[in-house]
């Protein structure tokens, strides 16, 4: 067994510190107070029904270890944050998941959610955003004909229900799209848009 | 006790309610009607990015940047109190209100991209929202008004088997500020239900477990996602359930859309219907279970309420 001492201020504990310091995690997050006691695995489901271990997860995170980045392993936290709601030191290996898939997005690994490009493209086009398109003929065949029927049929029920439109104005839609370009999510949406084409002639 | 306001509320739209489950809308505006709750909807109102940042597609500061501009239409429409009837846009709300009001830096650059699209109105100044004091769940507001609600003339749904989902994203995210209910064992909707009469089975195996959904693992994990959805239904045949509350439509989807394929994989029968509370309280108080609750875009069709509610008509007190 290899033991390793974390020495605060070195700076060679650069994955805990950036993920303490990322926007998405919680501002008291306790990474570095994890004890290894497990509760987040006795509660995962994604610990429950598959490989993925939230412990292992915390553990490779105090040991530095950046290869998780890369490990398709992350991609099975389900976000249901029961991990975060049970830590005894206010650990949360669901931030911590979040954090990682966003460097390995950074660092241009597209393959995990380029099929959920469309939401995006969605949210920019109508202000709302929808399921992934690709996956709209799947759902037609594991939940049947209905469904389809129902969504060719939404506006009328809308209107039945009282309720207003589904979109919003275009010159909120035009605004909206006018800040995601400048927070650089155009820019995010492109490359991925690029990844997904280079996919699509390989094959 | 945190203050639930009864005001100047603003619904908060959400992607999923609109597209698949509108009659959680009509049914909230139904009950807010009904018990003077005060109320917007708003068009210009986006989608939080919820589903997009749980798919890891949105980074925190795009979705934050949104979250302010919404903030800003709420206010400038004098409905701040923000009401959602999704649990994800919940968290997603009070995480970026919490960031912009603490991050001086992040909310400074979202100010600038602001004044650079000449959005003026839209620039965030601190304490503009509390998290706390301004973003709430349609069901607080509801679980606010129980008393009201007893008060009501109701249907009698007491001989139905109840149980309860509290949405993931509701109670286990934000839980140390000010989620109500206990963690542990949540009853938020429980005490809903019992407002109208209606017992609950209270606790069962896997009550807390999350839906399944999982954002991603719904499409490009379905085997992963779908055995966790399993394991609370089994739980629920064992009960005998013939309704699961819910507060979420992203849970309602996963239960209601999927049940039907998880009954093939398994080979079995589940005898159990999905309605989210508002829905559950509308069609006690007598709303039409299509012009109002919109049963109509349900995948598995809540008959045994229908039934209940053909045979009795609304006791008066």
């Amino acid at each position: 067994m290899e033991f390793k001492t974390i020495k605060i201020g070195k700076n060679n504990n650069k994955l805990t510190d950036s993920i303490i310091k990322d926007l998405k995690t919680s501002k008291d997050i306790g990474v570095l107070k994890c004890i290894q006691c497990g509760m987040c695995t006795s509660v995962c489901p994604a610990s429950r029904h598959s490989e993925y271990d939230s412990r292992e997860i915390s553990k490779r995170v105090l040991e530095e270890d950046e290869s998780l980045i890369y490990d398709d392993i992350i991609w099975n936290c389900f976000y249901c944050y029961t991990c975060h709601s049970v830590c005894p030191v206010g650990n949360s290996v669901s931030e911590i998941i979040q954090v990682l898939r966003q460097k390995a997005i950074i660092n241009e690994e597209f393959e995990q959610i380029v099929t959920f490009l469309a939401f995006g493209e969605s949210l920019l086009e109508l202000g709302i955003g929808s399921i992934p398109i690709e996956y709209y003929s799947e759902l037609i065949e594991v939940i049947g004909n209905d469904y389809p029927e129902f969504k060719n049929k939404l506006d009328e029920i809308r209107e039945e229900l009282g309720l207003g439109s589904l979109n919003l104005p275009d010159e909120d839609v035009k605004d909206i799209g006018n800040i995601l370009e400048k927070t650089g999510f155009k820019d995010r949406l492109e490359k991925i848009r690029a990844y997904k084409k280079s996919i699509n002639s390989e094959q | 006790m945190k203050k639930i306001p009864d005001k100047d509320i603003l619904i908060f739209k959400s992607c999923l309610i609109s597209g698949e489950y509108p009659g959680v809308e009509s049914s909230t505006k139904y009950l807010f009607d009904k018990l003077g709750v005060e109320y917007v909807v708003e068009d210009r109102q986006s989608c939080c990015t919820g589903l997009g940042y749980y798919y890891d597609l949105f980074d925190q500061y795009s979705t934050t940047a949104l979250a302010a501009r919404n903030f800003a239409i709420a206010r400038e429409i004098g409905h701040k109190n923000i009401a959602t009837m999704c649990s994800t846009c919940y968290a997603i709300l009070k995480k970026s209100c919490n960031i912009l009001n603490e991050n001086d830096k992040v909310r400074n650059k979202i100010n600038q991209i602001f004044k650079d699209s000449k959005l003026d109105n839209l620039i965030y100044s601190p304490g503009d929202m509390d998290s706390e004091g301004n973003i709430f769940h349609v069901a607080e507001v509801l679980w606010s008004k129980k008393a009201e609600i007893k008060d009501l003339p109701m249907i009698d749904l007491s001989e139905l088997k109840i149980a309860t989902h509290h949405a993931c994203h509701y109670f286990k995210v934000h839980y140390k500020e000010d989620s109500i209910g206990n963690k542990r064992n949540p009853l938020l909707l429980d005490d809903l239900a019992n407002a109208c009469g209606t017992e609950t089975i209270g606790w069962y195996d896997h009550k807390k477990t999350t839906c399944g959904a999982g954002f991603r693992q719904r499409y490009a994990n379905l085997d992963l996602s779908l055995s966790v959805t399993a394991d609370k239904l089994m739980s629920l045949k064992e009960n005998d359930v013939d309704i699961l509350l819910h507060m979420c439509p992203n849970c309602q989807m996963q239960f209601d859309r999927y049940q039907p394929v998880i009954e093939k994989n398994l080979n079995t029968k589940f005898n159990l219907a999905h309605l989210n509370i508002a829905q559950f309280l509308a069609l006690a108080m007598g709303a039409d279970p299509y012009k109002v609750v919109g049963i109509q875009t349900h995948t598995v069709s809540p008959d045994k309420v229908l039934e209940k509610i053909k045979q009795a008509s609304p006791v008066a007190v």
